[in-house]
């Protein structure tokens, strides 16, 4: 398949390829692995949250 | 469900040779049928041996819990899970599960990135010197794991880095048997100790003939 991405999206694929030391198909693979993850979990009733490790507040990340 | 075998090879400590085994890329019902039939009866003989010797409770095995069944349905058709099981003599010697898609490094050489973290990994009742009394049965499926785990670290771009969090009966084999880095107890962790692999420990292991 051939994927298309915009400028902007392809900027943000290569920086994280380089920040994650990754291929950019290693990295596309993760990112899905990670969204069928949050998926699944959040169909199950769980909830997405964010954990500020100094203060320990939590944000939860709204899905819809 | 598509399964690739490879061949492997585990030491019969009765023959004192080693003997042709197998390695499944999957946790199959095949499998989970031995864990039923034949490991969880052994481990509970073994842990009623270890309380009529009165060794304390806190010393068994803390695996004796572990549910294969429940933990292989839990990973259905998630893209970053995979099963793991080795065969040999006709049964199953052990299984692991890996996480490949949740978890990052927290050694600070390579804070941040990504590596395959060993969910699972149990050895077959009768390999077990902490559950056995006598000579474990076959020798090697612990180091043949790590192997396994390493080099799927490797295909997936991680170059090698593993992690995993250790039951106490373990620690001394990923400390020193597999060079791993301890990173001591993790409270959010039912307290179990953290081990974690960087690329050079990973090449050290395998150059120790950690092959498959």
């Amino acid at each position: 398949m051939t994927l298309n991405l915009t400028e902007a999206e392809m900027k943000v694929l290569e920086d994280l390829s380089v920040k994650k030391d990754l291929s950019k198909t290693s990295l596309i693979r993760q990112a899905l692995r990670l969204y069928q993850l949050v998926e699944v979990r959040v169909e199950r009733g769980d909830k997405l949250f964010f954990e500020d490790d100094k203060t320990k507040e939590k944000a939860e990340v709204m899905l819809l | 469900m598509t399964v690739e075998i490879s061949p492997i090879v585990l030491l019969n400590t009765e023959r004192g040779e080693p003997e042709a085994a197998e390695l499944w890329d999957a946790i199959t019902d095949a499998q989970l049928a031995d864990w039923e039939a034949e490991w969880v009866p052994e481990t509970f003989k073994a842990v009623q041996k270890l309380h009529r010797r009165g060794v304390e409770r806190h010393q068994w095995p803390q695996s004796r819990h572990w549910d294969w069944r429940a933990k292989v349905a839990e990973l259905k058709g998630l893209l970053g899970a995979q099963g793991f099981s080795i065969m040999c003599g006709g049964m199953t010697q052990g299984m692991m599960t890996l996480d490949m898609g949740s978890k990052r490094c927290l050694l600070e050489s390579q804070r941040g990135q990504h590596l395959i973290y060993v969910d699972y990994v149990e050895n077959a009742p009768w390999n077990r010197k902490d559950l056995v009394n006598t000579e474990p049965r076959y020798c090697g499926v612990g180091s043949i794991f790590i192997r396994t785990a390493i080099e799927v670290s490797r295909l997936e771009g991680f170059k090698g880095r593993i992690g995993l969090h250790s039951l106490p009966q373990s620690e001394s084999f990923y400390r020193n048997k597999c060079g791993m880095t301890d990173l001591g107890k993790d409270s959010n962790y039912q307290d179990l100790r953290y081990f974690e692999m960087t690329p050079e420990q990973a090449l050290i292991f395998v150059m120790k003939g950690g092959s498959l």
